[in-house]
């Protein structure tokens, strides 16, 4: 890699000048994705990191441009893949914000159920790759991995029951959602959810106290508050860092108003912090989703008529952006419309995106293997990144 | 027999070889199986149904029909011979173990002491590996393997030699018969903490999670042997495993017993067998169940606990035998 | 042991205490789990039992009634499909419309159920199984024999287009019982 430059070194006065410029990535068991890292090493100390972006670009955007608004929901989950359903909520919201269209309370809280369910899947996936990333795929790690991959193929069994589908749900549209809960489903989400919070137990037991699992977290890829803010990270890093923000309060949408939730925060800032905000939003949405189960209004899932035409969809000359609290933090979706059928333009932020450049500002100082556990718990997803 | 005793060793050792493979192998389907069940999945299924027993035999014709792929920039004679001269150390080692009173290819007087010094070896076949592969990954494997598995060696052999200490002899058949009727990992508070000691040096000389950071598969991607494949992959594996088998035999030897059991002499190398695996599972349950330190704070846990612990220890081991007289319990 | 620094410093006995406590506690769970039972699902020697709604490969259908083609060839699935999978030819008739030509990619198919919501007479379904793997991409481009022909293979999901119509806005009530609908209980 003779060209490429390193856009920031810091200088750690080692002395000694022998700098290894090691790529890690894009095929890399811990890049979580398509993601390449230029690293400057002395010894085994990084100095400094570039982030190469862009394997994984599909055209999203464009896509947003050439399919109408019916069609798109189907395959918006392809952004954020882990989090699918958030991605479909933040695009039909933002339709839904430039037509003034009214969703039925059904829709809302059912909306609320499948994300919150999803926020608990991601989040079994964050926990199991990041301790595969670093206990190593032959080892401890991959014991979580397998724990916590056994309790989102349930969960993922509730949303199949649901739609059909594991990842492509197709289950948002722009009015209210697709699909109804089947019969028996309301008992079945009951009895998941409550056998994933004693599983919780059992993580925690293996990694909270433990020596090895703190030493290699604490005090490592500490954000601190004016660098969260400076940078714009979101989700589970900002409030690792001490800022209470959290989309779902600051402007509740879908009827997050009437759930009854704890929105955790620490002061900390390294990837320890950000590992228990994480495990507290595993019981919260366990607890939102009961409420919503409790309190699921009747009535019908859509304020229009079901799909019978491509072109169904019309929206009014308007701009408008929706933002929902995803799995890794702010997801947005910007629309531009000129009353047609399909979007003028749309705009993705990813949250991915955007917690992604705060690496540069913590990774050097830290050793290679701190590397990892440090991309373990920003937890990016390379389908929101590069869309 | 009327065979002269060079042949007499030759044919041993030639059906010892031939044993340590066989049981090399199916110890990683064991380790598979183990693992699998502690994971809530079930291992090796399809390759001889129900419990997989033909793995181990479909993954060794895979890797002896593998492409040899070397790189272009290798070091070529380091490069292939690092292979070699990381398996044979591994191999030797199983030359100075008794399996049974008289059953060995050759019970040296120096035994434990031969057994230390060949399996340190290996870090130089290991050295060579990550040197000649030409790959940066390699090398920084190669360079954390030799701070690591140096720093582990020392708690190693001084784990090791308390044993040595209480039985008053290198010979590993004078060790075994110094155990007799009691067990020396329930001698008081010695034996204990020196089998503790001797099985979390095991787990970082060997490489194993906890201490794997070598290999680290999801940060340097199998480590030093990244670039090797085929049948030259297929002899680092076999010494690796082998490696570990053999200090699983030295544990059981020096602390648990070795042959010593209840029941006929003949059943005594079952038992020592079953004790080895016993260690070995130990150490695979280990394995299985944490995440990995950073290469720091693996030699701060060498040099700032375990040495001096072992020291410790043996300062102690010395003192027990200096009042009760040497030579036996 | 080494740390970063962030951590408060402890007594050695009680950080040895602490990593004594740590180590049982890990390897208790593994124990644990070593003695429950496997989650795995042999399969193919065990079937996954599908749900109701599973979205797997598409077929087209017959209708009950008169045992003719359901499809009238009205392009509908043609224009929604996002990946644009779907090419149809119509064939006029006296009475109905019939499809000359249906040719599905199902190598480029993302399973969305859109075709099936838009479908006017419930023609194109999906079907409880995703079991096609082959080894030439050829044997994927299905042309309407062969859609026919899943179509009696195979168990039918849930799903058609009638069904997937009513949940979002369901009928009012003196439609409904005119179609003969019965339609699964929402909760």
């Amino acid at each position: 890699m003779p060209d490429t430059q390193i856009q920031q070194i810091v200088e750690l006065g080692y002395g000694g000048n022998e700098r290894l410029m090691m790529n890690m990535g894009p095929q890399h068991p811990s890049s979580h994705g398509v993601f390449r890292m230029i690293l400057a090493l002395e010894g085994e100390t990084v100095v400094g990191v570039d982030a190469v972006i862009g394997y994984l670009h599909r055209c999203h955007e464009k896509l947003g441009e050439t399919l109408t608004y019916v069609q798109y929901p189907s395959i918006a989950s392809k952004t954020d893949y882990v989090a699918a359903m958030t991605s479909e909520l933040a695009y039909v919201s933002a339709v839904e914000r430039i037509a003034k269209i009214e969703v039925p309370r059904r829709a809302q809280y059912l909306r609320v159920i499948a994300a919150e369910l999803q926020r608990i899947a991601s989040h079994c996936l964050w926990l199991g790759t990041w301790c595969l990333d670093m206990g190593g795929a032959l080892g401890g790690g991959a014991t979580v991995f397998l724990y916590t991959i056994r309790e989102r193929e349930m969960v993922l069994d509730r949303l199949e029951e649901l739609t059909g589908a594991r990842l492509l749900y197709g289950f948002h549209q722009v009015g209210g959602t697709r699909y109804d809960i089947p019969a028996g489903w309301d008992a079945k989400v009951r009895e998941t959810v409550g056998f994933i919070e004693r599983r919780i137990d059992e993580y925690e037991a293996m990694l909270e106290r433990n020596t090895f699992f703190v030493a290699r977290t604490q005090g490592v890829g500490v954000i601190s508050r004016e660098l969260a803010q400076a940078v714009g990270v979101s989700g589970p890093l900002i409030r690792g860092s001490g800022v209470n923000y959290d989309v779902r309060r600051a402007e509740p949408y879908s009827s997050y108003a009437d759930f009854d939730f704890v929105v955790p925060v620490e002061t900390a800032g390294d990837c320890y912090a950000r590992y228990r905000v994480r495990m507290v939003e595993f019981r919260q949405s366990i607890r939102i989703v009961r409420q919503a189960l409790d309190g699921l209004p009747a009535g019908p899932i859509s304020s229009r008529p079901g799909v019978k035409s491509v072109g169904q969809v019309r929206v009014p000359k308007g701009e408008g952006y929706a933002r929902v609290e995803g799995a890794r933090g702010e997801v947005g979706c910007y629309l531009v419309s000129d009353g047609g059928p399909k979007p003028y333009r749309m705009k993705w932020r990813g949250a991915s995106f955007s917690n992604l450049a705060v690496l540069p500002h913590i990774v050097p100082g830290h050793k290679v293997a701190d590397v990892v556990a440090i991309m373990g718990s920003v937890d990016p997803v390379f389908g929101e990144v590069d869309r | 027999m009327a065979l002269p005793p060079v042949a007499w060793h030759a044919l041993v050792a030639f059906v010892v070889l031939n044993a340590v493979v066989l049981l090399v192998t199916y110890v990683t389907l064991l380790e598979r199986k183990f693992a699998a069940r502690m994971q809530s999945r079930i291992g090796p299924y399809y390759v001889g149904r129900p419990h997989g027993w033909l793995q181990p035999i479909a993954d060794a014709l895979k890797l002896m029909i593998k492409e040899d792929i070397v790189p272009a920039a290798a070091d070529r004679g380091v490069y292939n011979l690092a292979p070699v001269v990381f398996l044979v150390p591994c191999m030797l080692i199983f030359a100075t173990i008794p399996f049974a009173p008289g059953l060995g290819v050759a019970d040296l007087n120096i035994g434990v002491l031969f057994f230390l010094a060949v399996s340190s070896l290996e870090i130089v076949g290991l050295f060579m590996g990550g040197w000649g592969s030409n790959n940066k990954y390699a090398l920084l494997s190669a360079m954390r393997a030799v701070n690591q598995i140096i720093s582990y060696d020392l708690p190693f052999v001084f784990a090791a030699l308390v044993p040595v200490l209480l039985a008053g002899s290198l010979q590993m058949s004078a060790i075994v018969d110094a155990q007799q009727g009691l067990a020396f990992v329930f001698y008081p508070v010695l034996g204990q903490l020196a089998f503790v000691a001797y099985l979390v040096a095991t787990l970082a000389a060997e490489n194993r999670v906890p201490f794997d950071i070598l290999e680290a598969e999801s940060e340097l991607v199998a480590g030093f042997r990244v670039e090797y494949s085929g049948m030259k992959f297929a002899l680092i594996q076999l010494g690796e495993y082998a490696h570990m088998l053999g200090t699983s035999f030295l544990g059981a030897l020096l602390f648990l017993g070795g042959w010593l059991g209840p029941g006929p002499a003949w059943l005594g190398p079952f038992w020592f067998l079953g004790k080895a695996l016993l260690i070995f599972l130990i150490v695979t349950w280990v394995r299985w169940s944490f995440v990995r330190i950073r290469v720091d704070q693996i030699l701060a846990i060498s040099w700032k606990l375990l040495l001096p612990a072992t020291l410790v220890l043996l300062l102690a081991t010395g003192l027990v035998v200096a009042t009760r007289g040497a030579g036996g319990v | 042991m080494a740390s970063n620094g962030a951590r408060p410093a402890v007594g050695f006995w009680r950080e040895t205490a602490q990593l004594v406590g740590a180590v049982g506690r890990a390897m208790a769970i593994t124990l644990r789990n070593l003695f429950r039972r496997p989650v795995t699902v042999r399969y193919p020697d065990v079937q996954r039992p599908y749900p109701d709604r599973f979205r797997g490969i598409l077929a087209l259908v017959y209708e009950k009634e008169t045992g003719e083609e359901a499809c009238i060839g009205c392009r509908l699935c043609e224009y929604i499909c996002p990946p644009q999978v779907i090419k149809v030819e119509m064939l006029k008739s006296e009475k109905r419309n019939y499809a000359k030509t249906f040719t599905l990619e199902l190598y480029s198919c993302e399973f969305c159920e859109l075709c099936v919501q838009v479908c006017p007479t419930d023609a194109i379904i999906m079907l409880k199984s995703f079991d096609l793997a082959t080894a030439d991409r050829r044997d994927l481009l299905l042309d309407k024999d062969r859609l026919h022909a899943l179509g009696r293979q195979f168990e039918p999901s849930w799903a058609t287009g009638t069904r997937l119509r009513d949940m979002q806005a369901p009928p009012k009530p003196a439609k409904a019982e005119a179609r003969g609908e019965v339609k699964e209980p929402a909760e």
